[in-house]
């Protein structure tokens, strides 16, 4: 009865989801006070400065490191506990891999194929040629960009329903990382593979992602569907005499030489610009994610 | 067939139904012309198939385009005459934006701006 339940449960439950999550190393708080569920199917591109928590936040989610506070939960199950169902249910690519390095990368993918009910033999071969890998060199005499690549194909070829990397585009050249890219967006939008990545390239997070959680310092300040991110900011400009009228609670905030004011503003729940943008000379321009990134976190 | 800019303020969406209108308002594009599948578009360009389908449909409640049973989204054969006031109003809204932005940094009473406008319609 139990395990009726829980399957039923199962499939409403969010494929990542924390609550209240705060982690530190010897040096600092790392993550404070993190809320983020994921929606299945969704497209998560989580975006932040190097050393603003990134994987961190990704280790933590999965159950591989456990936090100072909070509530982890991986298709509803606590994600330090997490059973082995659930666990073929995912694949994570780490910014480093490492392990079984005395495999060559056809030996490690036809090894790790056998444990997956759903391994996509043909898709592994083709992706290795395309992307480049001699599949008879040893892991441990690849460079760590090819040896990430072979990592990314381990777990798209493992057809999972949630798929987690963390800095995928780094080890990419062009080419792959559109080819990845394209994996990432079929799978999710035919497939219904949830997917979360992290990334400090915004224009890949703008093709395929569609939300997008902007970590800062640690804190989540965003967490918003991407068209809904790019209609609800924008960059308002006001002339010097009308500085004084800014509103208060603003991002990105810059006084130019002639006193002029710019600042980043957001419409409120009616859909409507601050009161200060009605201004006579007041200036509204539309702002793409990348400068919105930039004053968030500049 | 659509030229997608990721990177742009625009949101890709609204990149494609923009482009629907333009190509289907300068003829590029005919009554009844099959529209590529979205896992076609979504393929190409390296985007969400989820922001393509959302942008057919958009079209499709607009009026511009219209589904095929068994072949996809095509061209609506509903001419620009025959289409709603509503949706024919929907494709200047940009436009009307735009006046509207223009004369307010101009500080032009909006009463002023009406009666120019009134003597343009009724040319």
């Amino acid at each position: 009865m139990n395990a009726v339940l829980r399957s039923i449960n199962d499939k409403h439950a969010a494929p990542l989801a924390v609550r209240g999550l705060s982690h530190g190393y010897e040096d600092g708080q790392v993550l404070s006070n993190v809320d983020l569920a994921m929606e299945p199917g969704s497209v998560l591109g989580l975006i932040g400065r190097n050393g603003a928590g990134k994987s961190t936040l990704i280790r933590a989610m999965l159950g591989l490191l456990q936090p100072h506070a909070g509530e982890c939960t991986v298709f509803g199950e606590a994600a330090l506990k997490l059973s082995d169902r659930s666990k073929a249910r995912i694949a994570y690519v780490p910014q480093q891999p490492d392990a079984l390095a005395w495999l060559s990368a056809r030996q490690m993918l036809d090894y790790v194929g056998r444990f997956y009910p759903t391994w996509d033999a043909a898709y592994a071969r083709s992706t290795l040629e395309r992307w480049l890998i001699s599949p008879n060199k040893l892991l441990g005499k690849l460079s760590p960009g090819e040896r990430q690549r072979v990592d990314l194909i381990r777990a798209l070829a493992s057809r999972p329903e949630l798929l987690v990397l963390d800095e995928p585009a780094a080890a990419l050249d062009p080419v792959a990382r559109r080819d990845l890219l394209r994996e990432i967006a079929l799978r999710a939008g035919e497939a219904g593979t949830t997917v979360l990545f992290s990334t400090h390239i915004v224009s890949d997070l703008e093709r395929v992602a569609s939300d997008i959680a902007f970590l800062h310092e640690g804190k989540l300040l965003l967490h918003c569907a991407v068209d809904e991110t790019k209609e609800r900011f924008a960059r308002l400009w006001l002339p010097a005499a009308m500085s004084a009228a800014a509103p208060a609670q603003v991002f990105g905030r810059h006084r130019h030489e002639d006193g002029s004011l710019s600042l980043v503003v957001e419409r409120d729940p009616n859909g409507r610009w601050p009161e200060a943008a009605s201004l006579p000379g007041a200036r509204i321009d539309a702002l793409g994610l990348e400068d919105l990134f930039v004053e968030i976190a500049g | 067939m659509f030229a997608i800019q990721p990177s742009s303020a625009e949101p890709i969406y609204r990149q494609i139904v923009e482009q629907l209108r333009r190509l289907i308002a300068g003829g590029q594009l005919a009554s009844g012309d099959l529209l590529p599948s979205v896992r076609d578009v979504a393929g190409f360009h390296a985007i969400n198939p989820m922001t393509v389908s959302r942008a057919y449909g958009m079209a499709e409640t607009e009026g511009l385009l219209e589904r095929l049973r068994g072949k996809g989204m095509a061209v609506a054969v509903t001419t620009r005459s025959t289409a709603t006031q509503a949706q024919r109003m929907a494709l200047l809204e940009a436009q009307l934006q735009a006046l509207a932005r223009h004369a307010r940094e101009l500080e032009l009473p909006g009463d002023a701006v009406l009666r120019r406008l009134g003597k343009l319609l009724d040319e």
